[in-house]
């Protein structure tokens, strides 16, 4: 029953492969669109899936599927949609002032996750949202380990540059 | 370690991804260099920020896509298993076997009730047709199966449990007319299946899995109740208990 252990392998992890996928794309449209031929793809390449980690396995063909059908005409980026910001977490523990304060940090910092150019872009989200270790993210993105510390590096750097103008590389003080 | 050597690794440091011995060296560090153990804490700040940022969840319409993502129709083993046990049965002709037969029979229709149901969330969802009436008040909802259905299935708002009612339904499950409870959880939908038992007693909540959905049932009050949702298997229970604690 190859049938069923596909569904209950993939649809597990079909929350992080959208969320990829969207973040990827920038687009809600094209993300499920993206992890529908993923799906697909997977179904047929179902049988290599030995005892590997199914959620990088799947994210993997995530992201081929989304860099041969966007990247090569060149316009995974032009996508600007209006991104609704439902699943935001807040401290209660915060006062009304401070979780003002704090929003505009969190709205801050996804623009500039999505400015990210996408390189940099996939290793923040596969890191500090899926939580992958470098060694699955290495895996997923098809590139040595050492890169994914360097792009992390990088990410971050830039980030922190935009979050806090103020301050050198060497320095950004407290965000939150 | 000097901060040259500590700016090298910091990021893996951070990412919890240095070995012990030269995570060690890093925090022997970090104790004395005041400067080195602020730009950590700037990264573990950026990386809670980073954390509050919304995570997209998959839409119910391409989890279903995926769930029924189709492949070559095969003869199912259950069909298999079954023909060997007649034959056996037939060959025998011994009351145990008989019996067996009779327990795998009343299993295999509880399956094809899963089954059912499971199908029948999936067409809801997929298509155009999941609601008859569209409402979150429990007053509305089960006036309307009255004419419709010959019994009058409980209907229960959880909205303060966090599972809202958001309308019911006919269906057709098990050959014959049954109410159809929408409930939801984020933008999941749990579809509850209602119809008289012809067992008056209650039986223990049977949980499966079944093409990738989570799928309960039981009943009570003389009434059988099928669940079926994408939710996980936890938050589904949770509803379950909500629903008949």
């Amino acid at each position: 029953m190859p049938h069923r252990a596909f569904e209950e392998v993939v649809l597990p992890h079909l929350d992080a492969a959208f969320n990829y996928a969207r973040w990827l794309t920038k687009s809600d449209a094209d993300a499920e669109d993206v992890v529908q031929d993923a799906a697909v793809r997977a179904l047929r390449f179902f049988s290599s899936l030995r005892n590997d980690d199914a959620r990088a396995w799947l994210l993997t063909i995530v992201r081929n599927t989304w860099y041969a059908r966007f990247s090569k005409v060149g316009h995974a980026d032009q996508h600007a949609v209006f991104d609704d910001m439902k699943d935001e977490r807040s401290d209660e523990q915060l006062n009304p002032e401070a979780l003002a304060i704090q929003r505009q940090a969190v709205e801050r910092v996804r623009r500039a996750i999505e400015q990210l150019p996408v390189d940099f872009r996939e290793v923040i989200v596969l890191r500090e949202l899926e939580g992958l270790s470098y060694k699955e993210i290495a895996a997923v993105i098809a590139a040595p380990i050492g890169t994914v510390m360097s792009r992390l590096a990088r990410a971050r750097e830039r980030l922190l540059a935009i979050m806090d103008p103020e301050s050198t590389t060497g320095g950004a003080g407290e965000l939150s | 370690m000097n901060c040259p050597e500590v700016d090298r690794v910091i990021d893996a440091y951070t990412d919890d991804e240095l070995g012990a011995a030269e995570a060690a060296k890093v925090r022997a560090h970090l104790d004395v260099c005041p400067a080195c153990r602020q730009r950590v804490e700037a990264r573990a700040s950026l990386g809670r920020l980073i954390r509050r940022v919304p995570y997209y969840t998959a839409p119910d319409r391409l989890r279903v896509a995926v769930a029924t993502v189709r492949r070559p129709a095969r003869v199912s083993p259950q069909l298999l298993a079954w023909a060997a046990m007649v034959t056996l049965a037939v060959s025998l002709g011994s009351g145990a076997v008989i019996r067996t037969v009779r327990a795998r029979q009343a299993a295999t229709a509880t399956t094809a009730v899963a089954q059912d149901a499971v199908a029948s969330h999936v067409r809801a969802l997929m298509g155009a047709h999941l609601f008859d009436v569209r409402s979150t008040d429990q007053h509305t909802v089960k006036p309307w199966f009255l004419g419709k259905l010959d019994f009058s299935p409980p209907v229960d708002d959880l909205a303060p449990l966090g599972f809202p009612l958001i309308g019911g339904r006919l269906d057709y499950l098990s050959g014959r007319p049954v109410a159809a409870l929408v409930y939801q959880r984020r933008q999941h939908t749990i579809n509850v299946f209602v119809w008289p038992s012809s067992d008056s007693g209650e039986t223990v909540t049977d949980a499966r899995t079944l093409r990738g959905f989570q799928v309960r049932h039981w009943t009570r009050d003389s009434m059988t109740f099928w669940a079926v949702s994408d939710l996980n298997d936890i938050e589904l229970d949770q509803f379950v208990h909500a629903l008949y604690p």
